[in-house]
């Protein structure tokens, strides 16, 4: 359709609900009590794993759940379908959109991006090269983190399995997440370096903000003040 | 080795579209009337080129417009050409030059196409059309406010009305941060932090200063509580000459546009980073997309200035729709003259080129709302 067509114009988003995104998986569980604290009651079954929906009321008619994977949270608030969204530091690293903010650090969630390469590789020199390859599912993370080092980094973007790929000859080292090493240790990998310390943050659409600022600075101070208390840590 | 199909004709590059019936006219419609409120507020309207040389165009400020501009060589001179990807610089270079001699202060007004080398994340458009003012030779919070206040007036003709007007004042952050004297390495994260409301990253590389940068970074919102949480925070000389500035916009805004209840995020720094003191973006209330932007700034030759861009593709996506002319079938053989009184009541008149065997069919094939029947327009 063309640019100008009715059906394009959207919703008018005053009187619709805000909406939360929220990571499948682990930060979810760790991110629950956070929720209870900022007074945040989505229905029973948004915090079990097996539901298959996907938008989820809440005691307040004007704010519904959504729960979408960590790396899509992003992508749903910085294209404003949600106002505002709970995702790892790791994400927002990794995209690096300019329309989201993250203006509050909810410390839980904590790991770390690192350098894994094979524990039994003859040690080298890193200064001298000038280009190595990467197994990660953080390209853009990795390519930044060796492009600041002189390094070109070949990346092979994988989901999953990364220890996998250095021991099948896929690449020299990874760039992934790292929480106690026991993955990579059970693999024959070992860290070679912290890219970055990671913890959740609650993240904001900026015209949201601008727009709504009443019910978005409402929430976000719901939210720092459930930390305060000491919720979640 | 087997090829892939030819592409299509119709696929057109990234970011370019076609405009069709009855978009296109939408658009020239609502950019004449955006246009004509303007010139009704003083403004005279200048046309500056689609190219002209590098070295001018992205002269002093307007060195940040690099990364989005399109170059070629022209084969005459040897020398590098640019194709706009921004006009108020060069409105402010025809400000300096050519209209140097006007009388200040200047009022001048522009439409036109624009290319930029990548779209944004959200809106994709490479061709982007601008529409806009700049009021140059004044440096008061009363220019400011006019430029705001005119932009209000131009968006309310097209019928957009829950507009949101956000204020910044781009240099508040790094002259605070600067006069404070916060230790060189920390600069460049922290602004970075800064731009994306990052309180963690605030707080890590803002020392002594992260207390008086977060709780301005969390006072983005309605003007009033905005300016109190500036007033109340302990601001450097420079920074606190500019939210005084700010301060004085906001009350001129109110005084000239009671309606307008802008908000004011005293952090913000986004844009083409040639500005140098109050800033504003326009945001629809139903919209993701900024709909305009513009600021104070300082033109070649130091003068001050301010303007204010519209986007009118954007604006004519958030705004109502517009009616559509109405377009009348003419049977074949329908008087000249018949044909003329129609169109002066403002039908468009689609006149059958041979006799047709089903007057009302055809209209309806042809799209038509109206046929001419018994010498009346009648609705289909």
């Amino acid at each position: 359709m063309s640019a100008l067509s009715p059906t394009e114009a959207l919703m008018p988003e005053i009187s619709a609900p805000i909406v939360l995104a929220l990571p499948k998986g682990r930060i979810l569980d760790a991110v629950a009590p956070i929720l209870r604290a900022a007074g945040i009651v989505p229905a029973p079954d948004c915090l079990d794993g097996d539901s298959r929906r996907l938008r989820f009321p809440t005691d307040d008619p004007g704010l519904d759940v959504i729960r979408v994977r960590p790396f899509d949270v992003a992508t749903f608030v910085a294209f404003g379908a949600a106002q505002i969204g709970i995702c790892g530091a790791d994400v927002l690293m990794e995209f690096d959109y300019p329309e989201i903010y993250a203006p509050l650090d909810l410390r839980v969630g904590g790991c770390r991006v690192s350098v894994a390469e094979p524990a039994d590789l003859p040690p080298t020199d890193p200064a001298c090269w000038s280009q190595v390859r990467v197994a990660t599912k953080y390209p853009n993370v990795a390519r930044r983190h060796f492009a600041a080092k002189g390094i070109h980094a070949d990346i092979v973007h994988l989901n999953g399995a990364m220890e996998l790929a250095p021991n099948l000859g896929l690449s020299r080292l990874i760039v992934d997440l790292v929480q106690t090493g026991g993955t990579l240790r059970a693999n024959g990998l070992h860290e070679t370096e912290v890219i970055a310390e990671i913890s959740s943050r609650l993240i904001v659409n900026r015209t949201a903000l601008k727009t709504r600022p009443e019910a978005i600075a409402s929430l976000i101070d719901r939210f720092r003040a459930a930390l305060a208390e000491g919720a979640g840590s | 080795m087997t090829d892939h199909p030819p592409p299509s004709p119709a696929l057109l590059p990234a970011g370019m579209r076609d405009l069709l019936p009855p978009d296109a006219e939408t658009e020239a419609m609502a950019l004449a009337a955006l246009m004509e409120v303007f010139a009704s507020h003083g403004y005279g309207r200048v046309r500056p080129p689609l190219l002209e040389f590098e070295d001018s165009l992205l002269a002093g400020n307007n060195a940040a417009l690099a990364e989005q501009t399109f170059r070629l060589m022209d084969p005459g001179t040897h020398r590098m050409m640019a194709v706009r990807p921004d006009m108020t610089p060069q409105v402010a270079r025809i400000a300096a030059s050519r209209l140097g001699g006007a009388p200040r202060p200047l009022r001048l007004s522009y439409a036109g196409t624009c290319v930029q080398v990548s779209g944004g994340v959200l809106e994709t458009d490479r061709e982007v059309s601008q529409a806009g003012i700049e009021l140059v030779g004044a440096d008061s919070a009363e220019a400011d406010a006019e430029v705001i206040a005119v932009g209000s007036e131009a968006l309310a003709v097209l019928g957009l009305r829950r507009i949101s007007f956000d204020l910044t004042v781009p240099p508040l952050a790094s002259t605070l941060i600067t006069e404070f004297g916060l230790p060189e390495p920390d600069r460049a994260p922290l602004l970075r932090a800064l731009d994306r409301k990052d309180g963690a990253a605030v707080q890590r590389h803002g020392g002594a200063l992260a207390p008086v940068l977060n709780a301005l970074l969390l006072a983005a919102g309605p003007a009033a509580r905005a300016l109190e949480v500036l007033r109340a925070q302990p601001l450097t000389p420079g920074a606190r000459a500019l939210a005084d500035r700010l301060a004085a916009v906001v009350a001129a805004v109110e005084r000239r546009a009671p309606g307008l209840r802008p908000t004011v995020d005293p952090i913000e720094f986004r844009g083409w980073r040639y500005h140098t003191g109050v800033c504003v973006t326009v945001f629809a209330a139903a919209r993701h997309e900024e709909l305009g932007r513009g600021g104070r700034y300082v033109g070649p030759g130091g003068e001050p200035a301010c303007g204010l861009t519209l986007r009118p593709e954007l604006l004519l996506r958030a705004a109502p729709a517009r009616p559509t002319r109405s377009r009348l079938f003419l049977p074949f053989g329908t008087a000249a003259a018949t044909a003329q009184a129609m169109r002066a009541q403002g039908f468009g008149t689609v006149a059958a080129l041979d006799l047709a065997e089903d007057d009302l069919a055809e209209a309806r094939r042809l799209g038509c709302t109206h046929v001419m029947r018994n010498g009346r327009a009648e609705a289909l």
